[in-house]
């Protein structure tokens, strides 16, 4: 199943690397950055209730080259990106197959992604009389420039009180963010001791380690009581040397031909 | 001790609102009540139901998001909290939960207006209606009374759409009475106008409406001392009703005295205006100023301009003649 997956991610960064060339561009190095994370990620919600929230919706270029290669949109997004009449913008929303909450304003999807997570604990029978049966996580996929939001926190917050421990925040720690890195802008020191003070399990992990990355979601956490943080070490652009570990490459549009050449670069 | 047949009092909007969501939640499995630390304590849905009670503490933002989650898997949640902090600080919450995805969640936002009197400026809120009525979708309703209140609650948990509810702080009273289970977009004191017995008919001396739980304390207070004023009592203000109720309003009147304890830009005076420009609609509303000052509610609506003379003064400058004559009643000249 990694080897499936890697081949997912592989197919999926070429997708989005024709994204880039599309007449918009797209989000490409924070899409890079993620690729790996949502495509383990929803190869996890195929298993039960779980719903997989991108919040760092500028990766939106991503999560449909994901969607695509995970079998949930069976057109090819790439030739539509942001074209005119097109569900596939440049932040997703609910037009979009699998996609069941719009982000892209930063900070949102973790709510949602808390709000699931009751609903699955509500629905997997704890004697509420909630309809349903249904067991999950609500996992959110932020940035890690994102977390400079207060909706983020206010959010993990309401988590822990609640004991969700079926919450599952997956940070992109690309380091970058619109203007430049993290740590020029409002760095965030020591992120694991944060999220540990605000109650939650913390791990670590290599966000493109694919068997990693399985290892992390796969329990059923939906009796756990402590909310999870994945703090994801990624790589802006991983995969496309020409871009790889480049803050300019935050938001790119290239040309067909280069597209085609950097494709045939891709790791 | 004489048991009498006293009737009992009125609950409070918010109350009320509690007492019959506590009821339907018995027979509806999928409602849940989010608060945001403004709920008190001894909720009675939290008695009846505590496993779909949450307190989120105090989150407004987070509240709303997760809200429309739980009702994106099917769940049917109502969250409250005072309408300054739901309406103006999770404004793009509810912009892109209840407007953009149309989650079925219900906003029940007391302390609206200046309800809160001496609290201060921070709690008082003129501008919701602007704000959510901006959002397509969005049911907006400020019932008067208890009886209104537990209707449209009752409405909203049937509809499945979204809504955003207006009510007071404590204000309590019995709601005007009107025809059927729900709500109607018009509700007219004493009947419609030249039909109902005892209604107020051709040659009132103008026609007031009221929006809110204040706006129509003040209706009621001006025909009580001119029972030749009709009154038009308006429970749902968003687009597609107020469309319904204009059209109603102007078969019978062409002059509008809206009374609304919210600021002129973005309340249902400017709405009814816009949608009804062969009427004159003036407006009785909020000065452009900040009530901050204490007192009761009485007396910060009437810093910013909103009391009974000021409703006299716009309904009897209207004064009787052609200008208010019915339109039935035109036609039936003709």
């Amino acid at each position: 199943m990694t080897a499936l997956l890697a081949e997912r991610a592989r197919a999926a960064r070429a997708l989005v690397v024709d994204m880039a060339a599309s007449p918009t561009g797209c989000h490409l190095g924070g899409g890079l950055s993620v690729l790996d994370i949502l495509v383990v990620a929803l190869d996890r919600a195929e298993r039960d209730a779980t719903e997989v929230v991108l919040s760092k919706g500028h990766a939106a270029a991503a999560l449909y080259a994901a969607l695509h290669v995970s079998g949930v949109i069976e057109q090819n997004p790439a030739p539509h990106y942001g074209r005119a009449g097109s569900p596939y913008t440049g932040h997703p929303g609910p037009a979009v197959p699998g996609v069941r909450f719009p982000t892209g304003s930063l900070g949102h999807g973790v709510p949602y992604a808390v709000g699931w997570a009751l609903a699955c604990r509500l629905r997997a029978g704890s004697g509420t009389g909630v309809p349903g049966g249904a067991r999950g996580l609500g996992i959110a996929v932020t940035g890690d420039g994102e977390l400079q939001e207060g909706l983020v926190w206010e959010s993990l917050q309401v988590a822990a009180a609640q004991r969700l421990g079926n919450v599952v925040l997956i940070v992109d720690a690309n380091g970058g963010q619109n203007d430049g890195y993290v740590a020029d802008i409002s760095p965030l020191p020591d992120l694991p001791g944060r999220f540990a003070a605000f109650g939650l399990d913390v791990v670590e992990v290599d966000g493109h380690d694919i068997a990693a990355l399985r290892d992390v979601l796969a329990p059923d956490r939906t009796d756990a009581t402590r909310p999870l943080a994945v703090v994801a070490h990624t790589v802006k652009g991983k995969g496309v040397p020409a871009v790889e570990g480049r803050a300019a490459a935050h938001y790119v549009t290239i040309t067909p031909a280069r597209a085609a050449q950097w494709k045939e670069a891709i790791a | 001790m004489n048991a009498s047949a006293e009737p009992a009092p009125p609950l409070s909007g918010r109350d009320a609102y509690r007492a019959e969501l506590t009821a339907l939640a018995g027979a509806d499995p999928a409602i849940v009540c989010l608060e945001a630390d403004l709920g008190g304590r001894n909720h009675p849905f939290q008695q009846a139901h505590p496993g779909r009670f949450f307190n989120l503490g105090i989150a407004e933002g987070t509240m709303i998001d997760m809200a429309a989650a739980l009702a994106s898997a099917g769940l049917r949640p109502f969250v409250s909290t005072f309408a300054t902090f739901v309406a103006m600080r999770a404004a793009e919450s509810i912009k892109l939960s209840l407007g953009y995805l149309g989650a079925p969640v219900t906003i029940v936002a007391p302390y609206a207006g200046v309800s809160g009197g001496w609290f201060g400026t921070t709690h008082h809120c003129l501008e919701d209606l602007a704000v959510v009525g901006a959002f397509p979708g969005v049911t907006i309703a400020a019932p008067f009374g208890e009886e209104e209140t537990r209707a449209v609650v009752r409405a909203a948990a049937a509809s499945g759409r979204p809504g955003y509810v207006r009510l007071g702080r404590n204000a309590a009273h019995h709601s005007l009475p009107w025809q059927g289970d729900a709500v109607p977009p018009v509700v007219w004191q004493g009947g419609v106008p030249g039909v109902a017995a005892g209604s107020a008919a051709g040659g009132t001396a103008g026609c007031l409406v009221s929006v809110g739980e204040y706006g129509t304390e003040l209706c009621l207070a001006a025909v009580a001392a001119h029972p030749d004023l009709a009154h038009a009592h308006l429970c749902y203000l968003d687009e597609a009703h107020l469309r319904v109720a204009a059209a109603e309003l102007a078969e019978h009147f062409r002059e509008l005295v809206v009374v609304e304890e919210h600021r002129s830009w973005g309340g249902v005076g400017s709405a009814l205006a816009r949608l009804l420009p062969h009427c004159a609609v003036h407006s009785v509303a909020a000065a452009d100023g900040w009530p901050s000052h204490g007192g009761g509610r009485e007396d910060v609506a009437a810093e910013v301009g909103l009391d009974l003379a000021a409703v006299l003064r716009k309904a009897l400058a209207l004064g009787p003649g052609p200008r208010l004559v019915p339109r039935h009643e035109e036609r039936r000249a003709a």
